[in-house]
């Protein structure tokens, strides 16, 4: 009887650490592989941010923002290179360079306020004029800006243009470059846009506006100017840096 | 200190994953009616970093992937098997791999931060460690209350 105990301790003792040891194998395999998964997923975090880090600016392959720009002008419709209501009483003009990081600047952290706030409940209009002082592309870029303005994607086109800037006068804003940010702000007709663009019509327009921007005495870019009831014609606007001061602005030219 | 035990542990994961849910819920409805979370301090960062469009992924808003997330990892909480203890370590250290590329993307492309989106990237660091403690404390083991030794 005694020995038929011990055999059952005995055999007790050997499941007990038979479990231990296959417990212990079980929890060394597990920590082996999440040490696998810490590895693979150190390494996906890096290929994501490399590949993430291409496409710096003025990459016609991978262009940024765009949802956020369709979110940010599209409150408001669009008339030419003027977004807000027609019947808005103010107008605060904009004369800028596609070029410009000073504009992408003003784009990006000053006006989207001032559009949400003003613009969107509409009090005011913003037009945007050219002003091209950067380099050679300024030019062809602010008229590829007014063609896509024609189809009434200006808007789009512009702050689709400044978010995806490449190095000032690096030589980024090609054809290839001026077509993909059309596309993907939406211009329906790119034939009609490529034929426009190079027209008479818009080329000249550019340069009207870069010369009234001269007589304005404007000598760099972001320059604004204002109109409304209570404005004396166009008032030009002196350096404003934040969105409470261009709504300042508006509310007094109401 | 005392090493903490396994059923503390979950409850804690349990109570931060369900923070999370609330967090990526509110991102999410914010975002669904074409609108964007409102940032508690004022300034437009959530709202610019709503509407870049690194914030959808197939269509797919990304605070949806982390609901997904968290809701795994709040299951994960209610079992003490090996299976919950590596898989809530696996969803907790996706979660938080993900968690720094989106944060990577506030910081240097969008040039925004989302308040919201940081609070979900904590929370789900805190669950990365709470998984990692509890995978490298209790896996392998029958006993919830005793962490392993060696």
């Amino acid at each position: 009887m005694s020995n038929k105990k011990d055999r059952e301790k005995r055999r007790e003792e050997r499941l007990q650490e038979e479990t231990k040891v296959d417990a212990g194998e079980r929890r060394t395999r597990l920590l082996q592989f999440g040490a696998g998964a810490v590895f693979l997923v150190i390494v996906a975090v890096v290929v994501l941010i490399v590949a993430s880090s291409g496409g710096g600016g003025g990459d016609a392959t991978n262009l940024k923002e765009v949802s956020a720009v369709d979110s940010l002008v599209g409150g408001s419709p669009q008339n030419e290179m003027v977004l807000g209501k027609p019947k808005a009483k103010v107008e605060l003009m904009e004369y800028g360079d596609l070029q410009c990081p000073i504009c992408k600047e003003y784009s990006e952290e000053v006006l989207p306020q001032v559009i949400e706030n003003k613009v969107d409940g509409g009090q005011a209009k913003i037009s945007f004029n050219n002003f091209t002082i950067i380099g050679p592309q300024s030019a062809p870029a602010g008229a590829a800006a007014l063609a896509a303005g024609a189809q009434g994607r200006g808007w789009n086109y512009l702050e689709l243009f400044y978010r995806n800037q490449g190095g000032e006068n690096s030589g980024y804003a090609t054809d290839e470059f001026l077509e993909a940010v059309a596309k993907a702000a939406g211009v329906k007709d790119i034939a009609k846009w490529n034929k426009e663009r190079k027209g008479e019509k818009f080329t000249n327009q550019v340069t009207e506006t870069t010369e009234q921007a001269q007589t304005y005495g404007f000598t760099g870019t972001p320059s604004f100017a204002i109109k409304g009831p209570s404005t004396n014609g166009i008032e030009l606007l002196g350096t404003m840096t934040t969105p409470e001061e261009f709504e300042e602005a508006i509310e007094k030219a109401s | 200190m005392k090493f903490p035990t396994e059923a503390r542990l979950r409850q804690i994961i349990a109570f931060v994953a369900a923070l999370g849910i609330g967090v990526a819920t509110y991102i999410t409805i914010a975002d669904s009616g074409g609108g964007a979370p409102t940032c508690l301090a004022g300034g437009g960062g959530c709202e610019t970093v709503a509407n870049s469009s690194y914030s959808h992924i197939a269509g797919v808003n990304v605070a949806v992937f982390g609901i997904v997330g968290y809701v795994v990892l709040l299951a994960s909480a209610f079992f003490a098997d090996d299976l919950a203890r590596f898989g809530g370590f696996a969803v907790a250290l996706g979660g938080f791999g993900f968690s720094v590329y989106l944060t990577y993307l506030e910081l240097f492309k969008i040039e925004a931060i989302c308040q919201w989106c940081v609070g979900s990237a904590v929370l789900m660091t805190i669950l990365f460690l709470l998984n990692t403690t509890r995978l490298i404390g209790y896996a392998g083991t029958t006993d919830a209350a005793v962490p392993e030794k060696g």
